[in-house]
């Protein structure tokens, strides 16, 4: 079955490239041109993961992404072309779990919509456990005193990489390439800020952790 | 000194005498009081230290404790001048008052001893002793204090006349010791002078300080020396007194003046100390901060003109911050407008390469073509977008600790590709297994891969030596290669922008010539150094040196800059030495010059030191 992908973009032109790049390595592409509409289109086309310019008209692409997060965990990948600092972290911090900055390389946009759209691969019944958070790999579940905690697809992902090694320290490069699958160099930024994230949702004080911790200089690691 | 009594006495042994009293008092006095403090001084000292310390705080960076205690220090010292004179003074006064009247009393008292004596009588011992002790006693005054004290004594070396039966007598138990020799003698001596001198006598079993007038009498035929002592205790109290009056005066006054100065100055610096705390403000960025302005006095003057620079200056500031909003909001606009149509224009170019074996050869060419340069477009264009982020101060640094060896690997990992292809062999070398920096680890990843990727790129094939150093402030990281090198004139332009060592072969390998200075400004954000050297034949060598700490600031790089691998032979060598300062110029110097000859074991001495005039030749070249 294709994965239907829905590509929010004001420019034509390139939404249409992105079009035929996406059809050509086999997705099936939805196209929205108009950010105040891009909800409706997310609704009413359903699909498995959302190109999503940052500029948009009508709505900024930064509120799109949060009012797609906030009834959906599709992943959402952001196209940039303000590879600034601050644009990057709110788009992240909004949500998205990737960003693809541009000028992009076909090959690089496609890699990147296909490591998003991991296929859920049949993971073997397994529970982790990572402090006082349990984790069910299998049935994509994490409780805490048998209160649910709900997670997207990244979070989760990047949750369970560290709990299946809780004696590992894990640079920031290993996260990207184990859980976004970057295989060269990029923006270790991605993991700072999903790994706020993820503690704003895990953590009883964000302030001061204790599932996921900073080890300082390196990297993160699981806690006890 | 004994005096004569008709001239004009001097009272200068009575104030000596005093002194004499007043300096005993003091010592003793200063050596309680020294005692003292050395045994609190022992206990105390830190607590002493601290104060001390305190107070030299106080006083450096308090102008109204600084003004207030030279207030009271001087007119302290004004005060003890005119107060000792004035007591000086009143004591001289007090003292001529009671010696005139000691004067001509003991002329009086003597002249009726001797008409007593004179018109006496008596021959017999026991008349003659009434009639001596009788008319002694009367000297003494009739009230129940002894007015006058007298000392009666026969001059001795006479011959003793049969009927001498009085040798000495003396009101009290006094004798004739309390009378100064060199008055008795000055007696002795005269004809019928009366002589004076100050004198200090018992009276009960105190001492007390007086006059003593000595005069000579004769009876019957024998001399007498008879001396008339004042009591000038009751001088001494009334001094006392005045004294103990002026200096509590004093005291009130210097207090009441300190009090006073305290006022005046507070009116005066508060108002300084406004401006001063408001300027802070400013310079903090408060551009909104302005003075209080009160009358229309100097200081009034003072807030006013300083409000109306502040206003100035905030009106430039604003205008300026606007400015680079409007440059930053362009650079950023454009960026996105220009992108946009790029990325189409990329991936379509992609799309048309990825398929050009289906093209006759013609297209085929156009595609490759078109694909090759809208790469190198592209990547002129972020560059030239870098460089205007850095222009308009848009740049920030995103500083976190990260372990240096982590990106330099990183950077080797990533440029071996390009290693393998020209057959260089990239090594790194450091005694250190872990440096942690505060560095915005992508901008320090970009300069490093810069200058790896120059050194494979101009290293001809030969090894490329990354080396990793620190010291307690600093970490540097040099990248040296042994490949073609840099003459001067190149060591000095190599940071411009869209400069190229060799223009023909910048075109095949590429790179948009604004590499390092993207490098240059990179390393500015950090606050660090980029340095470059090199020489034709041998290669060259960057070094980058990065505070440990954000903000920080480096007093020596770790890493020499000058390669001590270069053995140079008998001719005089060509060494080109440039320094780009991204931090403080002064220490940037030193290290430059600390890299030269003179610290350089494998250099010969006498080596022309070319590198100074190269850093100055630089620095007004490109320096910011």
């Amino acid at each position: 079955m294709k994965a239907r992908i829905l590509v929010v973009d004001d420019d034509e032109a390139l939404a249409e490239m992105i079009g035929i790049v996406l059809r050509n390595d086999g997705f099936d592409p939805v196209f929205c041109a108009d950010g105040g509409q891009a909800l409706e289109v997310f609704r009413s086309s359903k699909p498995d993961l959302v190109l999503l310019d940052l500029m948009l008209p009508g709505s900024d692409g930064i509120e799109v992404c949060r009012q797609i997060r906030g009834e959906s965990d599709v992943p959402i990948v952001m196209l940039t072309a303000k590879a600034d600092t601050s644009d990057v972290v709110r788009g992240l911090e909004s949500g998205a779990d990737d960003y693809v900055p541009k000028p992009f390389k076909p090959a690089e946009l496609v890699a990147r919509v296909r490591a998003r759209l991991r296929p859920g691969d049949q993971k073997a019944p397994e529970t982790l456990r990572i402090a006082d958070v349990t984790i069910d790999v299998a049935g994509h579940l994490v409780t805490r005193g048998g209160e649910r905690i709900s997670l997207t697809p990244l979070e989760f992902d990047l949750l369970v990489a560290l709990a299946r090694k809780p004696w590992q320290v894990f640079t920031r490069e290993l996260l990207l390439e184990q859980v976004w699958g970057y295989r060269h160099a990029a923006d270790t930024r991605l993991v700072n800020v999903h790994v706020q994230r993820l503690r704003s949702k895990i953590e009883r004080d964000p302030e001061a952790p204790e599932v996921v911790l900073t080890v300082r200089g390196v990297g993160y690691k699981a806690g006890a | 000194m004994p005096e004569h009594t008709d001239a004009r006495a001097l009272n200068l042994p009575w104030i000596l005498e005093r002194t004499r009293i007043w300096t005993r008092r003091a010592l003793i006095l200063a050596l309680r009081v020294s005692r003292l403090v050395v045994t609190g001084l022992r206990h105390i000292r830190p607590g002493i230290r601290y104060l001390w310390r305190a107070l030299l705080r106080r006083w450096r960076r308090s102008l109204e404790f600084r003004t207030v205690a030279v207030t009271i220090v001087l007119s302290m010292v004004s005060f003890a001048v005119v107060g000792a004179y004035l007591s000086n003074q009143i004591a001289n006064n007090l003292f001529q008052e009671r010696l005139k009247q000691a004067e001509s009393e003991s002329r009086y008292y003597v002249k009726q001893v001797q008409d007593t004596f004179d018109g006496s009588q008596a021959n017999d011992q026991s008349s003659v002793i009434t009639l001596v002790y009788d008319t002694l006693k009367a000297v003494e005054g009739n009230g129940s204090v002894i007015q006058r004290r007298y000392v009666f004594e026969a001059m001795p070396e006479q011959t003793k006349p049969r009927n001498r039966w009085v040798e000495s007598r003396a009101s009290d138990q006094l004798t004739v010791r309390v009378i100064p020799p060199a008055l008795r003698k000055a007696v002795q001596e005269s004809g019928k002078d009366q002589y004076w001198a100050s004198t200090e006598f018992p009276v009960g079993n105190q001492d007390h300080p007086g006059i003593a007038v000595g005069n000579k009498v004769t009876f019957n035929g024998t001399v007498y020396e008879l001396y008339l002592l004042y009591d000038l205790d009751t001088a001494q109290q009334t001094l006392d007194e005045i004294q103990n009056v002026l200096w509590a005066g004093g005291a009130a006054l210097i207090l009441m003046i300190g009090g006073i100065a305290w006022y005046v100055t507070r009116n005066v610096v508060s108002p300084v100390s406004h401006a001063a705390v408001v300027s802070e403000k400013l310079a903090a960025g408060q551009l909104q901060e302005r003075m209080v302005v009160k009358g229309e006095d100097e200081v009034a003057r003072l807030g006013a003109s300083f409000n109306h620079m502040a206003a100035s200056l905030q009106e430039q500031i604003t205008q300026l911050a606007t400015l680079s909003q409007m440059q930053q909001r362009f650079v950023s606009d454009v960026s996105h407008e220009l992108r946009t149509p790029l990325t189409t224009v990329r991936m379509a170019a992609e799309v048309l390469f990825d398929a050009r074996d289906d093209f006759d050869p013609i297209n085929k060419r156009s595609a490759e073509l078109l694909y090759n340069q809208v790469e190198r477009f592209q990547s002129l264009l972020s560059d030239l977008l870098e460089i205007s982020r850095f222009d308009a101060g848009a740049a920030v640094l995103d500083a976190e600790p990260t372990d240096i060896f982590q990106v330099v690997a990183h950077v080797i990992d990533g440029a071996s590709p390009v290693a393998a292809e020209y057959g260089s062999d990239v090594r790194l070398t450091s005694r250190h297994k872990r440096i942690i920096v505060e560095m915005d680890a992508r901008r320090i990843d970009r300069i490093l891969r810069n200058l790896l990727l120059n050194a494979v790129e101009h290293g001809e094939g030969k090894p490329v030596h990354v080396s990793v150093a620190a010291n307690h402030d600093a970490v540097a990281i040099s990248v040296r290669d042994f490949g073609i090198g840099m003459t001067a004139a190149e060591t000095a332009r190599v940071f411009d922008r869209f400069w190229r060592a060799d223009p023909a072969r910048a075109r095949t390998t590429g790179g948009s010539g604004l590499g390092l200075s993207i490098a240059a400004e990179d390393t500015k954000l950090h606050n660090g150094w980029l340095q470059a050297w090199g020489r034709k034949g041998s290669g060259s060598n960057f070094r980058l040196t990065l505070p440990l700490k954000k903000g920080g600031t480096i007093v020596k790089s770790p890493l020499q800059l000058e390669p001590a691998d270069i053995h140079l032979p008998g001719a005089a060598p060509e060494r080109h030495m440039l320094v780009l300062e991204a931090g403080d110029p002064p220490p940037e110097r030193g290290s430059a010059v600390e890299t030269g000859p003179a610290d350089d074991p494998s250099l010969p001495p006498a080596l022309p030191a070319a590198p100074d005039n190269d850093v100055d030749d630089h620095q007004g070249g490109t320096a910011p």
